[in-house]
């Protein structure tokens, strides 16, 4: 399955912004069998990215212990209304995604 | 009240409006129902929008709307799966042009969300108006309603962003409603004709004419795990039932905070002993135990809504609680929340 967009929301109060993101993702973990008794092949994001303005904020690795449509959650300090957040994910198929918010 | 009892008094206050045929069956007894009482309980809107009043309402003043009254319980993006299964999830491009969930044929959905169950969007119109935000129903306005519902459509990816759901294009959408064909109609449940999903067949020869219980479990068993009724939320249907010594829990006259807790909506998100959503009322009272100005720091909380004491998820503003139940609540807490 083709992954969809993310969804972003990123609000400042002013000193700090607020990041949530809700991927779109598979995240098969490579233990599971179909119907006929094949193991389906592990398709998981294992790396994402959160930048603001260019700056790298988050970067972390995921794994295949982490949910389908993974939901996440940060905060940075700074951020202004209409910066640029933008996120991006690598997965072990080498697919890629990335998306852009403006903050509020 | 349950529905079917709603829907008969409106049938019968209906035909008491429709006048004179009536007042011949029954002469002297009560008089019709004025059309305004009638529009009282006429509130419902129907699978083909009838009794649906005229609004539009944006994605994105429903999105304002939804971060201010319904993410704190649904998620941001009605993903939350902490008090109520997901709103959002589990539903393609496919469901949307077959109009049945593919999930479930599949069988692969580890649990159901309301856009892979509801087959008519008016319902959700209906409910959200009616009975949301849980803690003060019927305070959206029907265009605040419109707006809810096509921000919750926009994340089901139903409609675009830039959409503006109305009374006129309404029926469009529900013509993308994922689960549209999944509903069926032909069971015992919808048509009195229809097959039960049930059988009983009265026995008509031999039939056992006393029932005496064979065993059960005795009362060190059933008490292994203590009194399982009062391990459940007080919210929602009965999930437990009293275990250990049965003669005892009914002498106890539950606290009259319990109801007003329960009236006010206060547990849909407190538990007394430990966290929901937000803290359990023992744990605040701990925390609050050496505070003079407790009491009113708290209803000044619980009134005006709170955030960043407890963890990430903000107490709405309750302003529906009056002030004398406030005050029976807050010293209620405060003082330990006893049970009885």
């Amino acid at each position: 399955m083709a992954a969809g967009p993310m969804r972003i929301r990123a609000a400042s109060n002013g000193t700090e912004t607020e990041v949530k993101i809700l991927m779109s993702h598979d995240m098969e973990t490579g233990q599971r069998k179909d119907a006929s008794g094949n193991l389906i092949p592990a398709h998981h994001i294992t790396e994402i990215t959160a930048t603001h303005n260019g700056r790298v904020v988050l970067a972390g690795q995921f794994g295949p212990a982490v949910a389908k449509n993974p939901y996440l959650q940060f905060k940075f300090k700074g951020g202004a209304k209409g910066d640029k957040v933008s996120v991006s994910w690598v997965d072990n198929k080498g697919e890629k995604r990335t998306d852009e918010v403006v903050v509020s | 009240m349950s529905r079917l009892t709603e829907l008969a008094l409106v049938a019968a206050l209906m035909f008491g409006a429709t006048g004179s045929h009536a007042a011949g069956r029954y002469e002297g007894i009560g008089r019709a129902a004025t059309p305004a009482e009638v529009k009282a309980w006429d509130i419902d809107v129907r699978p083909d929008f009838k009794g649906l009043p005229a609004g539009s309402g944006s994605v994105d003043h429903g999105m304002e709307v939804w971060e201010a009254k319904c993410a704190s319980c649904h998620g941001t993006f009605g993903e939350s799966n902490e008090v109520f299964t997901p709103i959002v999830g589990g539903t393609t491009k496919e469901d949307i042009e077959t109009g049945r969930v593919g999930a479930y044929i599949r069988g692969d959905a580890p649990q159901r969300t309301t856009l892979m169950k509801v087959a008519t969007v008016s319902t959700l119109w209906d409910y959200i108006h009616r009975a949301m935000p849980w803690n003060a129903p019927k305070s959206l306005s029907v265009d605040d309603t419109y707006a809810v519902l096509a921000y919750i459509l926009n994340l089901g990816e139903i409609v675009p962003a830039d959409f503006v759901l109305s009374d006129r294009n309404i029926a469009d959408v529900q013509k993308r409603m994922p689960n549209r064909n999944g509903m069926t109609t032909r069971h015992g449940l919808w048509d009195v004709k229809g097959k039960p999903d049930v059988k009983n067949v009265a026995c008509m020869k031999d039939c056992r004419t006393d029932i005496t219980i064979g065993s059960s479990l005795p009362d060190y068993a059933r008490d292994a795990h203590g009194d399982l009724s009062a391990q459940n939320r007080t919210v929602g249907p009965v999930r437990g039932q009293h275990t250990g010594n049965a003669t005892a829990a009914a002498a106890i006259k539950p606290h009259p905070a319990l109801e007003l807790m329960k009236k006010n909506g206060c547990s849909g998100c407190h538990g007394i002993d430990s966290k929901v959503l937000g803290p359990g009322f023992r744990e605040v009272a701990k925390r609050y135990k050496d505070d003079k100005g407790a009491e009113s720091s708290l209803s000044a909380r619980i009134r005006k809504g709170s955030s960043g004491n407890w963890g990430d998820v903000a107490m709405p503003a309750q302003s529906q609680v009056s002030d004398a139940d406030l005050g029976a609540l807050v010293k209620w807490i405060l003082s330990g929340s006893p049970e009885n």
